[in-house]
């Protein structure tokens, strides 16, 4: 008996862990472990190995070491909800947070199921992040850390809020905590204006340190001081103090909810008070004024002696002086400790937002690069067509070296219009040789960004934008099919639009449709219990638009009589025209009569959370899609170079749905690349042989038309485009939904304005693709 | 008893409030001249039939506004035959009204409209300038003084609803967007009648909310829905409520957004 129950079971676990995978101890492990634990239990243990399984192998292993513990004490809702927090953890923070959660079962998880956990900042995260991107107008990213802090694109919030009692005050400290944050950032609490640092220690009267070539400005200013640390804290009091009479203005009402918050607060300074740190008359005093609401004023004595308040917007070196002379006021004071700050402030991340600076100086160098590279390609490639005309060459052109165009600024600054920020400068024009160029209002924010950061905008990004447009930096360097292998049997041949030549490249791609084995698993069920809230309501909504029945009117016969229709007849009759015979009114139902195509990115990057979202997204939508009854087809798409462009069938478009769809839906996986004309291509050919009103082109993607060759940068964009053009000409409407964050540079250019959606939060994709649906079909 | 519109209902008499944000009232006064039909492309509540009133006032034209609905037909707008006391009259449609008289019609959400009743106005639009009247067997040649006006939101991304491009080129496109904060603010004070302040803050939120229009909100509040909020204020309604009515439950039905919107608005007041 016992052998053959672990034979089911132990073919069970293979059945989601290979067994090639386990060492055969670990397997052997395992199979006791399962043993000793109900039926009930082993199935509930499987569902959940086989969610984990697929995200980390590691964190599977270490999962199941750790579930003793956790099957004694949770029931099975609750082993699902551990499962899940596992799975935030993992993903939020990586595998060592994952595993802290787990070992920790009582801290970390039991309580919050007692309730004694407070306000988790999971919880409302989707919430917080919404308020604090209209508020912000940009978004940032939320994540929990132990004090609040930012690094100018993230903001850290402690994990759980425990402070008040109920939910809605704590929501409120999350709300304070982070419009605070926000506002540091926005008074530039790193200095990341500062250009000319010598001006500044002149004016200080200190020698300037001695530069050394790399570093950050702040580390490098504070340690000029006797006692760093202090001038650090009078610092981070005063842009404190600054980022609170800012929302004091900018947000009123957020302030005025806030007394509680401050009230509670009170006492953990008082506390201090006694040891008579430095810096704690001042906090107490900001603090009783946050209290009643008051509009802020600085502390009396040293603060109210040194500090130029009116000054600081336009001149963030001035508070580093105000700063620097308070120090100089106080370092060699009696008081040797420094108070600890009120929580509100939170830490200050100098090295964490100098990085962040780097990385984004790095991406909106390339992002405007880029960008201005598109945007003057077609001036480019007609200078070099006259160029070439002139020479009556006919030979395929050299790309250019981009050396005989000069590109430079046209800029006109912009008065200062506002009055708080310094810098707001604009870039509208640019020239190419003699001619003017605008810019859109991406390249306009993007130009602007380099600005504030550099303080100018090099002229190396514009060469290197004209060499990139002119096609230097991009050389193509195609290989022969033969080189490649030779063309796959029964593959269709697409062109592809080259740029360069503004022209194709004739059946210079392969495509193959292919078939995909369903797969078992529990990954259906899973997502479908997950999702049926969503799923319940989707039907009841696309029912609605089905179900469209209304009457019409002038029809030769019908349930009733059309009394307009009929007293115009009787009108025209009199006067003397020949009468209508359409006097009836009908009950129509009407036709929807639309056909879909959903064609999913399947490339290599699409590894995890992404495309486990597409897949729940793509069930959500055929469950909806049932109630609504348009005719759809699902494919997936991916490739390795030119010769090797593959389309999966899901689902075609007069395939019912069924639990095959299903499996193949479970079996989609990442594959390769992405190239995305030759399947735009193949789909337009399918789509426009479909006989419909409305033939959408839906393309689900997480990134930039990329290949393994040369298929990259702007000629895989400008042949993407092509294509799309291609399918617009046939009759068909491309829209794309697309999860990368970098896509606002591209999207606009290859689909037009309205014609795609950005998904911020991939867990949102299940709710918001069949919204999109809905207003695109309505 | 049955009687058609009358011409003098549209007079415009009173100068309508109207704040430029370009040089939109240039542009159409210029295609007026030269008799180009116009369209204005534009988010809900952003001012284009606002600016329709102003521009006939201006003109001292009539303005016939025709509020377009997917059952509209070309009788509804060219007109039909009624009975009168056992004789037929012919009842003038708004299309053809403004034709006669040489006023300004405007097509209100054109895309709303089924696509062969917008074909009607094609002979208009162009250089002929005439409106054949089959029923009657009459072709009415449009005055130099008619003008045809369409309005249309391309931020809906319907591909079911989408204007012909064999219609919309024969236009002078403008696009009122929302107007720029600081105008925004002055039209809010003066339309809702409240302090420059108060205005402002408004607006503060109206932008607020635009911004939500990548994650998820379908268009951000319009000028519209913030002097509505001004107009609430204004008769004592406390301004966290008046904005919850007016703005964060007209713009979404999703949870989370108008929790969200509801998170601003009370940060603000």
């Amino acid at each position: 008996m016992d052998s053959l129950f672990d034979h089911s079971t132990a073919q069970k676990l293979h059945g989601i862990i290979p067994e090639t995978e386990l060492n055969s101890w670990e397997s052997e492990e395992l199979l006791d472990c399962l043993a000793e634990l109900s039926p009930g239990q082993q199935d509930l243990l499987l569902q959940q190995i086989s969610v984990i399984w697929p995200v980390s192998h590691s964190l599977c292993l270490a999962f199941l070491e750790a579930i003793r513990p956790a099957l004694a004490c949770l029931d099975a809702e609750q082993f699902a909800a551990w499962v899940r927090g596992i799975l935030d953890r993992y993903e939020a923070q990586g595998l060592q947070e994952a595993r802290r959660f787990m070992v920790d079962l009582d801290n970390h998880f039991v309580c919050t199921l007692k309730g004694q956990s407070g306000l988790m900042l999971s919880d409302i995260k989707t919430r917080l992040h919404l308020y604090l991107r209209g508020v912000a107008g940009r978004p940032f990213d939320l994540e929990s850390g132990d004090l609040p802090g930012t690094d100018t694109a993230t903001i850290f919030l402690p994990r759980n809020s425990t402070l008040f009692s109920n939910d809605a005050t704590n929501f409120l400290a999350y709300k304070l905590l982070a419009s605070l944050q926000w506002a540091l950032v926005r008074v530039n609490l790193y200095c990341h204006e500062i250009t000319d640092e010598d001006a500044l220690f002149a004016r200080l009267g200190y020698p300037a340190p001695d530069k050394p070539a790399s570093g950050i400005f702040l580390t490098r200013f504070f340690q000029t001081f006797a006692r760093p640390k202090l001038a650090m804290a009078i610092y981070h009091f005063l842009q404190t103090f600054r980022a609170l009479s800012f929302l004091q203005k900018r947000l009123p009402g957020l302030m005025a909810d806030s007394r509680a918050y401050f009230q509670k607060i009170r006492p953990q300074l008082l506390a201090d008070m006694e040891d008579k740190k430095l810096l704690v008359k001042e906090y107490t005093f900001v603090l009783d004024q946050l209290c009643d609401n008051q509009p802020l004023e600085l502390p009396a004595g040293a603060f109210r002696k040194n500090c130029n308040p009116a000054s600081w917007w336009q001149d963030i070196s001035q508070i580093l002086v105000d700063a620097a002379h308070i120090h100089d006021q106080w370092k060699d004071g009696s008081a040797e400790d420094i108070a600890t700050p009120p929580l509100f402030q939170g830490s200050f991340l100098i090295e964490e937002a100098h990085a962040r600076r780097l990385a984004r100086r790095k991406k909106a160098e390339q992002q405007f690069i880029e960008a201005l590279s598109i945007r003057i390609m077609p001036s480019v490639a007609k200078n070099q067509d006259h160029a070439q005309e002139s020479l009556g060459s006919e030979q395929p052109q050299q790309p250019d070296s981009g050396a005989n165009i000069s590109l430079r600024l046209a800029s006109q600054q912009d008065g200062q219009e506002e009055k708080e920020p310094v810098h707001d400068r604009v870039i509208r024009h640019i020239r190419l040789d003699d001619q003017k160029i605008d810019l859109d209002s991406r390249l306009q924010e993007l130009g602007r960004e380099i600005m504030d950061d550099l303080g100018n905008l090099p002229q190396l990004y514009l060469d290197s934008a004209a060499e990139m447009a002119a096609g230097r930096s991009y050389e193509p360097n195609f290989n022969t099919p033969e080189q490649e292998g030779a063309a796959l049997k029964g593959a269709s041949l697409y062109d592809e639009w080259d740029f360069r030549r503004q022209g194709f490249r004739h059946n210079w791609c392969h495509l193959l449709e292919k078939e995909i084995q369903p797969s078992g698993g529990t990954f259906i069920a899973t997502a479908l219990s997950e999702h049926r809230g969503v799923i319940k309501q989707l039907k009841r909504q696309f029912e609605q638009m089905r179900s469209h029945h209304r009457f019409v009117g002038r029809q030769r016969d019908g349930d009733d009589i059309d009394l307009d229709a009929l007293i115009e007849a009787v009108a025209d009759h009199k006067a003397g025209l020949p009468p209508s015979e359409r006097l009836f009114v009908r009950q129509l139902r009407d036709q929807r009569d639309i056909a879909a195509l959903f064609l999913v990115d399947m490339s290599s990057s699409t590894e995890g959370w992404v495309g486990k979202a597409i897949k729940e997204s793509l069930l959500v939508m055929a469950e909806a899609m049932e109630s609504l009854g348009d005719r759809y087809a699902i494919y997936g798409f991916s490739g390795m170079r030119r010769t090797r462009s593959e389309v999966f069938r899901v689902k075609e478009m007069e395939e019912p749905y069924n639990d095959t769809v299903q499996g193949r839906i479970a079996a989609l996986s990442p594959k390769d690349y992405t190239r995305m004309g030759p399947p735009i291509r193949h789909f337009t050919k399918l789509l426009s042989q479909v006989e419909a009103r409305v033939r959408l082109l839906i393309i689900l993607t997480d990134g930039k038309p990329e290949d393994y060759d040369d298929y990259k940068g702007e000629y895989a964009i400008e042949d993407t485009r092509h294509a799309l053009i291609e399918a617009k000409n046939a009759g068909i409407h491309p829209f794309c939904i697309t999860i990368d964050h970098q896509a606002q540079d591209y999207i606009s250019h290859l689909f037009g304005e309205v014609n795609y959606l950005f998904i911020d939060d991939v867990k949102g994709l299940p709710r918001r693709m069949p919204d999109m649906y809905r207003v695109l079909t309505s | 008893m049955i009687s058609g519109q009358r011409i003098e209902e549209h007079i415009i008499s009173r100068e309508p409030y109207y704040r430029q944000q370009g040089q939109e009232l240039t542009i159409a006064l210029a295609a007026y001249q030269h008799q180009i039909p116009l369209l204005l492309k534009g988010p809900t509540g952003s001012g284009k039939s606002r600016f329709m009133q102003y521009l006939a006032w201006k003109l001292r034209r009539p303005l016939i506004t025709v509020s377009c609905h997917d059952d509209l037909s070309t009788s509804d707008l060219v007109g039909r035959y009624l009975i009168r006391g056992g004789e037929t009259v012919w009842l003038d449609g708004p299309l053809t009204l403004a034709v006669r008289h040489g006023g300004i019609c405007y097509l209100d959400e054109i895309v709303e409209a089924r696509k062969d009743t917008t074909v009607v106005i094609h002979p208009l639009a162009d250089d002929r300038r005439e409106l054949p009247i089959e029923k009657k067997g009459e072709i009415l040649s449009a005055p130099p003084e008619f003008m045809l006006a369409l309005s249309y939101n391309p931020g809906y991304q319907s591909v079911v609803k989408d204007l012909k491009p064999s219609t919309r080129q024969r236009f002078v496109a403008l696009e009122l967007s929302y107007p720029s904060p600081e105008i925004e603010a002055e039209i809010v004070q003066h339309e809702a009648a409240i302090t420059r302040e108060e205005a402002e803050r408004l607006v503060r939120l109206a932008e607020m909310t635009r911004g939500l229009e990548d994650a998820g909100l379908q268009e951000g509040a319009s000028t519209r829905l913030l002097i509505h909020a001004g107009i609430l204020m204004g008769s004592g309604i406390e301004p966290r409520q008046a904005c919850k009515v007016t703005i964060s439950e007209t713009l979404s039905d999703d949870h989370e957004l108008v929790a969200a919107i509801d998170e601003m608005i009370s940060s603000l007041y």
